[in-house]
């Protein structure tokens, strides 16, 4: 037991190194602009939980975040670096705004469908960069971001055309969904969803993802591909699953954010979404639960962030900075210890040959 | 409705063409020496953003457009010789590294920006760089119009693009930069080091980077906001790829996206009912077919996104 509890120390320590590294960094910046970093970061504890909207708040901008990140972690884990989080979340919302708009069917079973088909879309929209890596070697780097600015135009098209409420003054966006079909809120005077419970199961279902045959395959094509290749496994086809599972989870995000808080389509739904995933994985060390932490702690940063602005002066911009430079210490970290884990293994084998 | 294709609306199109090409053509430029040498920089949004803000401020207070555009490549450079030295020295995964230099650069560019000019009424103002109607040239009919009438900036970014054609397929650095790229222990081992021409590769690519930020808000614009680059220097990796790391086919590439916006512009403004998101979204699609082109004939540099060490086999 003290053994399992010293592996958690010794894997949240080092994140916690880095967040304090990156907010000691931040209160430099703050001094360096002429204001108070104590201030500012009481301002922003303030913003994110001095009342129950708030503390509901930082729920639920973490829920998307959390699928996200957890989506964007299975394709890590396989080295494929999947960055068009972002798309995947905004087909994930217009196939599930389609659904409730267009399939008139009853609650329960709209419901139902329209997170299967965000799943699906989300998958899909992943799933092509897999294959087009698996077939053509196309660089999935380029391929996910080329495919998030499609989908992102395609948003815009639809609620600037087929989809737009005709009874919305021509703004830019879609009708707004049934009532019935919206998640119950949990708290009055609060936005969070019963959505954040989709979150929890799904996050328990990645845990056990990590322990099933598929995930163990994943992980273990992400150590390259001969020793894939020895245990048998068909790499191509892993990489084409993994981008599918990678895609459908942001997929789910944007079911989520569309049946608990957007409830229709507008423009650029998914915002800076796909980065903000790509830091929580990381940070979260492509680990369920520490994706889940991190989801929650870049989502009080966020709730707060704004706060503090209006507060002190400071601008929100801190809050992208504290996201780079934590980005920058993880994988100044990471390279560090993956040569020192080579070393190592030479100094072993000239040991062996001498 | 009938008559807006006439000669007027066409030369206009093609005029604005060429100057909305410029920023993406720079920065693709700059981009393809950072590629060919092996590296893979995604952070150019960022750099971009940054080299923006300081071409700005350098401007606005030196009063001199010049100094503006020393600033933004300077700042420009900066950036990308952190992002040099993240994947170069430290090794770390260029996409993630390109991922948090994008974040740090838009941050740092709307921190500073606010912390010396706070927020104000009318966001603060700089006199842009004029056109230069190029002697006799300009005045052809229609082509002088659409060629002949920019600012010094957007010929040169052309000149540029064949300037670069020559230096990568012409010189001995562009061939030591494509051997690093292609092949870096064979490089090494010819006595070309590694590391200083990607590092040499990588700050060329973030001069022409700032160079192209520092045109957005003083000679595009006249202006900053944090969110001006819009995505241009994402669309310049596209660009990029697109162009098969050929300076002249970049030209072609970028121009593309520069008709695509330029229509896209025009027909919201005197609203065509053309869903112009299609329109938008074709070079995006155009790129990826062109990646699996290239990719099925493994033009990409061999050693792409891969750090080197003499000690691994």
């Amino acid at each position: 037991m003290s053994k399992k509890i010293n592996k958690i120390i010794q894997a949240i320590f080092p994140a916690l190194l880095m967040v304090s590294g990156a907010l000691l960094t931040g209160a430099i910046l703050i001094i360096i602009s002429g204001n108070d970093p104590i201030a500012a970061y009481a301002a922003l504890l303030e913003g994110a939980f001095s009342n129950s909207y708030r503390i509901s708040e930082t729920f639920v901008k973490a829920i998307p975040l959390m699928l996200m990140a957890l989506g964007v972690s299975i394709a890590f884990k396989n080295q494929i670096w999947n960055i068009g989080a972002g798309g995947q979340f905004t087909i994930g919302t217009i196939l599930s705004v389609i659904v409730c708009l267009y399939f008139k069917l009853p609650p329960i079973p709209t419901i139902i469908l329209s997170f299967i088909f965000a799943f699906i879309g989300g998958a899909l929209w992943g799933g092509l960069a897999g294959w087009l890596k698996a077939r053509f070697n196309a660089n999935e780097v380029i391929t996910t971001l080329m495919l998030d600015y499609i989908a992102t135009y395609l948003l815009a098209y639809l609620v600037y055309g087929p989809m737009m409420d005709p009874n919305g003054f021509g703004y830019p966006q879609s009708a707004v969904i049934e009532k019935v079909l919206r998640l119950p809120k949990l708290i009055v005077g609060g936005r969070l969803h019963t959505g954040i419970f989709v979150a929890i199961a799904i996050l328990f279902l990645m845990l056990l993802f990590w322990r099933s045959t598929l995930g163990f395959k994943i992980e273990l094509a992400g150590q390259g591909n001969d020793v894939s290749r020895y245990a048998g496994i068909d790499n191509k086809k892993i990489i084409v699953i993994t981008m599918l599972l990678s895609g459908g989870l942001s997929g789910i995000a944007g079911w989520n954010e569309i049946h608990g808080i957007h409830l229709r389509l507008m423009t650029d739904l998914a915002g800076s979404y796909g980065s903000i995933a790509i830091v929580i994985a990381l940070l979260g060390n492509l680990n369920p639960l520490g994706i889940a932490i991190s989801a929650y702690f870049f989502s009080v940063l966020i709730v707060g962030g704004n706060t503090m602005q209006n507060l002190t002066g400071i601008p929100y911009s801190l809050v992208d900075i504290i996201q780079g430079l934590i980005v920058v210490f993880v994988i100044t970290r990471t390279a560090f210890r993956t040569e020192s884990i080579q070393t190592f293994f030479r100094k072993r084998r000239y040991q062996h040959n001498g | 409705m009938d008559n807006i294709f006439t000669a007027t609306f066409f030369v206009s199109i093609f005029a604005s063409t060429i100057r909305l090409a410029t920023p993406i053509l720079l920065t693709a430029l700059g981009e393809i020496y950072t590629q060919r040498s092996g590296i893979l920089n995604l952070g150019l949004e960022g750099t971009m953003t940054m080299s923006a803000m300081a071409g700005f401020v350098c401007a606005y207070f030196s009063k001199n457009l010049f100094i503006g555009f020393l600033g933004g490549i300077i700042v420009g450079m900066i950036c990308s010789a952190f992002m040099a030295f993240l994947s170069i020295t430290v090794r770390a995964n260029q996409v993630i590294a390109g991922t948090a230099l994008t974040i740090l650069g838009i941050g740092f560019s709307s921190f500073i920006y606010r912390i010396i000019f706070g927020i104000q009424k009318l966001p603060p103002q700089v006199e842009s760089l004029t056109k230069f109607d190029i002697p006799l040239l300009s005045s052809i009919p229609y082509i002088g119009t659409i060629f002949f009438q920019h600012n010094l900036i957007v010929y040169l970014a052309y000149i540029l693009a064949v300037f670069s054609w020559i230096v990568l397929e012409k010189t001995t650095f562009g061939l030591n930069v494509k051997a690093v790229g292609e092949h870096p222990r064979a490089a090494d081992s010819k006595g070309i080091n590694v590391s200083k021409v990607r590092y040499t590769a990588v700050i060329i690519g973030g001069a022409f980077a700032g160079l192209s930020g520092a045109f957005m808000s003083i000679a595009y614009m006249n202006s900053f906001s944090d969110t001006m680059i819009a995505g241009r220097g994402f669309i310049a990796v596209a660009v990029v790829v697109f162009a098969r790391w050929n300076p002249l086919r970049a030209m072609v590439g970028s121009l593309l996206f520069g008709i695509a916006s330029a229509l896209q512009i025009r027909f919201q403004a005197i609203g065509v009912p053309i869903p112009n998101q299609f329109l938008l979204m074709l070079p995006y699609l155009v790129t990826i077919i062109a990646l699996i082109t290239v990719s099925k004939k493994a033009e990409f540099p061999s050693a792409y996104t891969k750090p080197y060490s003499r000690m691994e086999r």
